[in-house]
C-alpha cells in the first residue's frame, strides 16, 4: 500500500510543485507561497552545500518540479548540473522562466581579482554564502515573491500579502538583531571556511583567518601554524566553526591558545535547534558571548 | 535652592543634549541624502560604462565559448610478468590478450596500464554546451600516442518534457552501472574482469539513440532502451568477414544490437540503493582472422545484467559503498577455424555455443575528503563453451583480487595506489598463470569543474 502511495504522481497534492535546493530557500519559498506551493528540498542542511550526494531520488524530485530555485554563485556546481540534465525537464532548465537563480539578485562580494585554481578552489563570481545576512533574506524573498507571481499570476495576491506579511515580521527581527550585534562591532574571528562573509559584513564583525589555507584546500601545518600566531598577536573572541567539517584542527588550534570554538549553523538543519530562519539567525546572533 | 539649581542644570543640560542630538539627526540626514545622490550618480555611471562596453568588441564571441576540461591519465606499471609474455596470455573461451597491448591489422589496442614502466594511459579532452534551447552537445575525445579517439560525441534533448530524454550520436551505453562511467570515475585503475573481457576496454560504446525515460513517481524509476550500430569488437558486430565476393561470413543489417533496462533507486535516512536490470542483444561477428589460430564468429548474443549499489554517507565527505554487477552472455552461431596460411580459407565449421558469467563486487570507504580506500573481488564462475555439440572443459574459475588507495590534494588532482592478482589467465600451454601488478595512477584535471554523479 506504502508502496502504491509512492508511485503516485507528486503534482496530485499540491498547486505549485518546486524544487530548491537548499533548506533556508525551501523555508522561504514556503513563507511566500503558502498553500499554493509544495516545496521540495534537495540537498541536506547538516551537510557541505558544495559536496550535495547526487541521489537517483533527487532526479525524480526535479522531474517532477513546476519549477526550481537555487542559490547560485557556484555553490551547486558540482552536484546540481547532471541533475538537472538527467531529469529531462523543460521547466527545470537553465533558461526556463520557471528557473530562479537567487544569486542574480545580489551583488556578491570577494569576488577574486584572478581567477585561477592555484587560489583553491574559488567561486568566479564571489562568495556564495550571502544568505547569511539578514538583510539578503528580505531581497531574495522579494525575488521568491516575483517569481512565484510570474508563473503563477492568478495568485500573485497571495504572493503579494504573504511577502508584506513576512517582510514586516523580518524588518522587525532584523532590528532585534542589529541591537543584539551593536556590542559586537569590531570583534575579531576565525572560520573553517568564510561562510559568514557577509553575515560579518553587515554586523562589522572582522575575520582575521580562516582554518583552511585556501578555499577547498584542507588544513596543512604551516598554515594552522601561521593561525595559531596570529591568534596569539590579533585576540580574536572565538572560531566560528561550520557543522560539516572536522574540528580536529580547530580543536588543536583552540588547545594552543585557548581559543574558544563555537560552531555555527549555515543553513537551517544544520544544528539541532535551527529549525526555521528566524532560529537560524537567532542562533547566529547569539553565537559571540 | 540648591538642589533646584542642580535640578535644573541637570535637566538643561538633557534638553540641551536632546537639541544636540536632534540636530545631529538632521545633519546625517542630509549627509544621507548627499550619499544617496552621489551613489545614484554612480550608478548611473556604471550603467553608461556597461552600454559602452559592447563596443569595444562588437563581435566577440567568447562568452559563447564551451565548457572545456583536459583529463591526463597517467600511470607507473610493475608487473610480474613481462609485457611480451602477458601480451600471449587468454581467459580461454572468452578473451585473447587481457592485458597488455596487441595489433590487429594496423590498429594498436593497448588496455590501460598497459605496459611496465610509465603509461600515458589518455589525455581526455571534454566540450559540453547547449546548443539552442532544445538541446545540449557533449563531446569528449581520447588522445592517446596512438591517435585520436571520439569516446563520445552526441547530442541530448533538453525540451521534451514529460521525463523523456533522446540522445543521439557516440555514446557510451547507459547498460548496468558502470558501463556509462569515464574511467576517471571508476574506483580503480582498471576495468572489472567481467565487463572487459566479455565487451573490451570501452565496453557498449556505439553510435546510435538512446530514449530514456523517468518515471512521475517520487520514487525513482527509469526506462531506457537504445538502437546502436553493433560494433564492438569483441561480442557484437555486423561486418562482413573475408572478403566481400566470397567472404568467410556474411555481414548483417546495422543497426544490429539493441539495449533495454530499468533502474531504480531508493533512500534509507543516509544509505542510498540503486538497483538495474539490463539487457542487450544483437548479432555477432568476430573477426580473429589476425591471430595465431586464425578464426571468426558469426552468430547472435545476448548479455544480461543486473547491478547494485548500496551506499550509505557518514557525512559531507565520509561514506561506505558496495557496488556489484553480474553478468551473463549467450552467444549462439558458427565457428569458422581457418588456415593459418591464407585465412581465407576455412578448415573447419562448428557449431559455437558459449554461455559465460561472472560478477564484479567493490567495497569502498571514503575516509575522507582526501583519502579513500577499496577492495574488489572479480570473477568468471561460469564458462560454458560447446563447440558441435562437445562441450569444451574450459576452465571456470577464473578470478582476480584488487585494492587501492587513493589521495586527493583537491577534487582535481586524485592519486592511486593500486594492488591486482590476477588469476584467470592461461598461457599457451593451458597452464594457469598468476600475475601480480602494482599500478601508481595519477589523474590529474583542468578546466570546468565536472560535476558527480551518483
Amino acid at each position: 500500500m506504502r508502496f502504491l502511495l509512492l508511485l503516485l504522481p507528486l503534482s496530485l497534492f499540491a498547486n505549485l510543485n518546486i524544487a530548491v535546493s537548499y533548506p533556508y530557500i525551501g523555508a522561504l519559498t514556503k513563507s511566500i507561497g503558502g498553500e499554493n506551493v509544495e516545496v521540495v528540498v534537495l540537498a541536506n542542511g547538516n551537510w557541505d552545500p558544495h559536496f550535495v550526494v547526487p541521489k537517483p531520488s533527487l532526479i525524480s524530485k526535479v522531474r517532477n518540479a513546476d519549477g526550481l530555485i537555487m542559490n547560485g554563485g557556484e555553490l551547486e556546481i558540482g552536484w546540481l548540473p547532471p541533475l538537472i540534465k538527467k531529469a529531462g525537464n523543460p521547466k527545470t532548465n537553465v533558461n526556463a522562466k520557471t528557473f530562479l537563480n537567487l544569486s542574480n539578485h545580489i551583488s556578491m562580494i570577494d569576488k577574486p581579482q584572478s581567477v585561477s585554481r592555484s587560489g583553491g578552489d574559488l567561486h568566479p563570481e564571489g562568495n556564495p554564502h550571502f544568505n547569511l545576512d539578514p538583510n539578503n533574506i528580505l531581497i531574495l524573498a522579494n525575488a521568491i515573491k516575483e517569481y512565484l507571481s510570474t508563473i503563477d499570476s492568478k495568485n500573485s495576491h497571495v504572493y503579494e500579502k504573504n511577502y508584506v506579511i513576512f517582510s514586516d515580521m523580518w524588518k522587525k527581527k532584523i532590528e532585534l538583531w542589529n541591537e543584539k550585534m551593536l556590542s559586537k562591532k569590531g570583534v575579531k574571528v576565525v572560520q573553517f571556511h568564510n561562510i559568514l562573509a557577509y553575515f560579518n559584513k553587515a554586523y562589522k564583525i572582522e575575520n582575521i583567518a580562516t582554518i583552511e589555507p585556501l578555499p577547498g584546500i584542507p588544513p596543512s601545518s604551516k598554515h594552522t601554524v601561521d593561525t595559531i600566531e596570529l591568534i596569539k598577536k590579533e585576540q580574536p573572541c572565538c572560531i566560528l566553526h561550520d557543522v560539516y567539517h572536522s574540528t580536529k584542527t580547530a580543536e588543536f588550534i583552540s588547545e594552543k591558545t585557548g581559543i574558544k570554538i563555537v560552531l555555527i549553523p549555515h543553513d537551517i538543519g544544520a544544528l539541532e535547534s535551527v529549525e526555521d530562519l528566524t532560529s537560524l539567525f537567532d542562533y547566529l546572533t547569539s553565537a559571540i558571548k | 535652592m540648591k538642589k533646584q539649581l542642580c535640578l535644573s542644570l541637570v535637566a538643561s543640560s538633557f534638553l540641551l543634549a536632546d537639541t544636540d542630538i536632534e540636530q545631529l539627526k538632521i545633519e546625517m540626514n542630509k549627509q544621507q541624502l548627499i550619499i544617496e545622490k552621489l551613489q545614484e550618480k554612480i550608478e548611473k555611471l556604471a550603467v553608461a560604462k556597461k552600454f559602452e562596453a559592447p563596443q569595444i568588441e562588437t563581435f566577440d564571441q567568447s562568452k559563447f565559448m564551451p565548457d572545456i576540461s583536459l583529463i591526463l591519465d597517467l600511470s607507473y606499471v610493475s608487473r610480474s610478468k613481462k609485457d611480451d609474455e602477458v601480451a600471449h596470455l587468454e581467459v580461454p573461451g572468452v578473451v585473447h590478450g587481457l592485458l597488455g597491448s596487441h595489433s590487429d591489422g594496423d590498429v594498436t589496442h593497448s588496455t590501460y596500464n598497459a605496459s611496465n614502466g610509465f603509461n600515458l594511459n589518455y589525455a581526455e579532452l571534454a566540450l559540453s554546451s547547449s546548443v539552442d534551447p532544445y538541446f545540449t552537445m557533449d563531446a569528449i575525445f581520447h588522445l592517446s600516442e596512438h591517435g585520436f579517439e571520439i569516446e563520445e560525441a552526441f547530442v541530448t534533448s533538453t525540451a521534451l518534457g514529460h521525463g523523456l530524454r533522446v540522445k543521439g550520436g557516440k555514446f557510451l551505453s547507459n547498460f548496468g552501472y558502470l558501463n556509462e562511467k569515464h574511467h576517471h570515475a571508476w574506483s580503480f585503475s582498471d576495468m572489472p574482469l567481467v565487463y572487459e573481457s566479455f565487451l573490451g576496454l570501452h565496453a557498449i560504446n556505439e553510435i546510435g539513440a538512446q530514449l530514456q525515460w523517468t518515471a512521475p513517481t517520487s520514487t525513482y524509476l527509469m526506462f531506457g532502451a537504445e538502437v546502436l550500430q553493433g560494433e564492438n569488437e569483441q561480442m557484437f558486430g555486423n561486418n562482413t568477414i573475408g572478403n566481400t565476393e566470397t567472404p568467410i561470413t556474411k555481414g548483417s543489417q546495422a543497426p544490429s544490437l539493441f539495449v533495454g533496462y530499468i533502474k531504480s533507486s531508493i533512500d534509507i535516512d543516509d544509505t542510498t540503493i540503486l538497483g538495474g536490470l539490463s539487457y542487450a542483444n544483437g548479432s555477432s561477428r568476430v573477426d580473429h582472422s589476425q591471430e595465431e589460430a586464425p578464426s571468426a564468429f558469426s552468430g547472435d548474443s545476448s548479455l544480461y545484467g543486473v547491478d547494485l549499489t548500496i551506499k550509505h554517507y557518514f557525512d559531507s565527505y565520509s561514506f561506505l559503498s558496495w557496488q556489484s554487477e553480474w553478468l551473463m552472455r549467450d552467444m549462439d552461431g558458427i565457428e569458422y577455424t581457418l588456415d593459418p596460411a591464407d585465412i581465407s580459407v576455412v578448415t573447419a565449421t562448428a557449431n559455437l555455443r558459449k554461455k559465460q558469467a561472472g560478477i564484479y563486487t567493490q567495497l569502498e570507504y571514503g575516509i575522507n575528503k582526501n583519502f579513500s580506500a577499496a577492495i574488489r573481488y572479480d570473477t568468471i564462475y561460469k564458462n560454458d563453451v560447446v563447440e558441435s555439440g562437445v562441450n569444451m572443459n574450459e576452465p571456470d574459475s577464473l578470478n582476480g583480487y584488487s585494492a587501492m588507495i587513493e589521495y586527493k590534494t583537491s577534487e582535481f588532482a586524485k592519486f592511486r595506489l593500486q594492488y591486482n592478482r590476477n588469476e584467470a589467465l592461461y598461457n599457451e600451454d593451458a597452464i594457469k598463470q598468476k600475475i601480480d601488478t602494482i599500478i601508481f595512477q595519477a589523474n590529474i584535471a583542468i578546466g570546468a569543474h565536472g560535476a558527480h554523479s551518483f
